[in-house]
């Protein structure tokens, strides 16, 4: 939008666009660093307590590959081969220093390496996120725009009954549903499994949409209520009726006035979502079978996994951070209110 | 104020599920006409008078499974929120009062809870730490605790910058006095709301951690465990989940339309609502903007 008015106006008044320009990019770099200034203490508080949930637990490596009852000197020698005899900060050092370089550790109960291990589940658990939070918010915005613009009247009571019952079902009360209806009833979708983008567009899309349906009930009703609720308390504002006054057509009023400064509580319930999507995902890969990033994190916390937990946890850190980030710098530019900290 | 939450029907409603699921904690294991872990030889059979709700893949009664299966999940999701409110409340009131140094590193703590994934994070530190249920709410507890901090420090500053506070505060008044005056009368509805809130989100968790095996011995009775068990055996009862599912989702409904009802009757009207709302949801994004002009 900025942009566009700016291309517009830039041959007749060149100052001005330039003004334009470098506003925006001063506010998008005033959002960069205020997030970069909270990501880095979280992210050290974050690892830190990670890493000493080793200590705390204590549990080794030498449990998992000895079995119960090995002999002191050889679960020392493990235990010397991993490391885990050194003091506890310089352990947490070249742990943190590996993590900054990408690699985090070796899996303790294979050996394999964990920041592949987590790659591979990553990509499956991002496709079925991404599709969820896709659905969330085409479905999420719809029913909130068609429920605040159509309110009192029973397309707002039905769409906000059928919300108040999608905000009750957890995912794996959903998925539990679908499979039920879908896969066992109908027959219509596999039930579990994972089928690569390489095999097909189909197929991959078949596995991936159940268990993108299960997590996303969630945002979709969170979404939409704030976005009804933004949207009606944006038609109650003074410049919309100034708006209505000035003979304004009803879409300009909805896109120009409405949306921009009613969409704020719903982007920041859609930022807020994506750790739900995430945990959301332990569940429903467990129900679908998926080998993903939920379904790890699971098997290797009941494994006792250390080092594949940690990974995990960082990873999911970096993930929830960097999504904030997006969301922050999208809310500064649909709703420019929201920056100025009223 | 508990008065006017049972003059709504809403109020009136969520009060009467909550109030059934809680006696079901009670009574439940009780009221089990059989013994939850006996196993029979009718397996998987549907519902008769004899068993109401049929038998599981053991033969076990899915009934008194049900009934025996409540008290965890309830309990569980009330220490989540016990846990939160006691972790939370009091930095959100002293973070106003305390000086900045405190502020901003209270501020910094709960925005790193915040983003941490409770999911995944609760089934790592209950797998690391131990199988017990106890330890795996304390953390969720922990976890959600920014909500509680969020919730009574925006309220607690609203009050703080009001101007019957100011003159309370010319006039000679202690900073105690004010907050056990007239900061906790205002907190007090955005805690219950939070409360509600909570346990709600806290009975999810305790379900899904449930479901997934994590924090419950195997053949202890519970919810989620119930509704993982249906899903192996789908194909012969596909309506088994329904009696699990439901109770699950009367219990989170009953929570918010509880957490509802509270913010109906505290906030003035419809207007204040739809505003007060929007602040909040502003108001949690720029808590640290906020804390840098005040």
């Amino acid at each position: 939008m900025t942009l566009s008015a700016t291309l517009g106006y830039a041959p007749s008044r060149p100052s001005f666009g330039l003004i334009r320009v470098r506003r925006a990019v001063t506010r998008t770099a005033f959002t960069l660093g205020r997030s970069i200034a909270i990501f880095v203490p979280v992210f050290l508080l974050g690892t830190f307590v990670t890493f000493a949930l080793r200590s705390i637990s204590g549990l080794s490596p030498a449990r998992i590959t000895l079995g119960e009852d090995a002999t002191p000197e050889a679960v020392h020698r493990i235990e010397h081969h991993w490391g885990l005899d050194r003091p506890f900060l310089s352990q947490y050092w070249s742990w943190f220093d590996d993590v900054l370089h990408g690699n985090l550790g070796r899996s303790w109960s294979n050996g394999a390496d964990v920041s592949r291990l987590i790659g591979d589940g990553l990509a499956i658990s991002l496709s079925v996120a991404t599709l969820a939070l896709v659905i969330g918010i085409v479905f999420g915005f719809g029913l909130g725009t068609l429920a605040a613009v159509r309110r009192t009247t029973w397309i707002d009571r039905t769409i906000t009954a059928v919300l108040t019952v999608f905000a009750v079902m957890p995912p794996f009360v959903v998925g539990i549903v679908l499979v039920g209806v879908f896969a066992v009833g109908l027959n219509w979708f596999p039930s579990a499994g994972y089928v690569p983008f390489a095999a097909g567009a189909s197929p991959w899309f078949a596995h991936l949409l159940l268990p993108a349906l299960a997590l996303s009930f969630d945002t979709v009703a969170d979404v939409a209520r704030q976005l009804r609720a933004g949207l009606i308390g944006a038609y109650q504002e003074n410049y919309v009726t100034g708006a209505v006054v000035r003979g304004l057509s009803d879409r300009r009023i909805f896109f120009r006035h409405v949306l921009r400064n009613g969409a704020g509580p719903a982007l920041t319930v859609l930022g807020l979502k994506f750790p739900a999507l995430i945990g959301g995902s332990v569940v429903t890969e467990w129900i679908f079978g998926l080998q993903g990033f939920g379904r790890f994190a699971n098997d290797s916390a009941q494994a006792g996994d250390v080092p594949s937990v940690q990974g995990v946890l960082v990873v999911s850190i970096v993930l929830v951070v960097t999504f904030n980030l997006v969301v922050n710098i999208v809310l500064g530019k649909v709703t420019p209110a929201s920056q100025r900290g009223v | 104020m508990t008065r006017r939450v049972f003059a709504l029907g809403t109020g009136r409603l969520a009060v009467g599920i909550l109030v059934f699921i809680g006696l079901l904690a009670v009574l439940g294991p009780y009221l089990a006409p059989h013994d939850p872990l006996a196993s029979s030889t009718t397996t998987l059979a549907g519902s008769s008078w004899k068993h109401w709700l049929g038998t599981d893949y053991l033969g076990r009664d899915v009934s008194s499974r049900l009934l025996a299966g409540s008290r965890t999940s309830v309990l569980g999701s009330v220490e989540v929120a016990l846990v939160a409110l006691v972790v939370g409340v009091v930095p959100g009131l002293l973070s106003v009062y305390l000086g900045r140094v405190f502020e901003w590193t209270s501020l910094r703590l709960a925005d790193t809870l915040i983003a941490l994934p409770f999911l995944v994070f609760a089934v790592a530190v209950t797998a690391l730490l131990g199988n017990g249920i106890t330890q795996a709410m304390l953390v969720v507890g922990v976890l959600v605790s920014p909500l509680f901090f969020r919730v009574s420090r925006a309220a607690t500053l609203a009050v703080a910058r009001s101007q019957y506070v100011e003159a309370a505060l010319i006039s000679g008044a202690s900073i105690g006095w004010v907050v056990r005056r007239h900061v906790w009368v205002k907190v007090l509805p955005a805690i219950a709301v939070a409360l509600a809130q909570t346990i709600g989100v806290g009975f999810i968790v305790v379900s899904s951690l449930s479901f997934l095996g994590i924090g419950v011995q195997p053949p202890a009775p519970t919810w989620g465990g119930l509704l993982a068990s249906d899903l192996n055996y789908l194909h012969f009862q596909p309506y088994a989940p329904i009696a699990p599912a439901a109770l699950i989702m009367a219990t989170v409904w009953g929570c918010n339309l509880l957490a509802d009802a509270i913010r109906d009757v505290s906030g003035e009207n419809g207007r204040a609502l739809v505003n007060t709302r929007k602040a909040r949801a502003n108001g949690a994004r720029l808590l640290p903007v906020e804390s840098r002009t005040g």
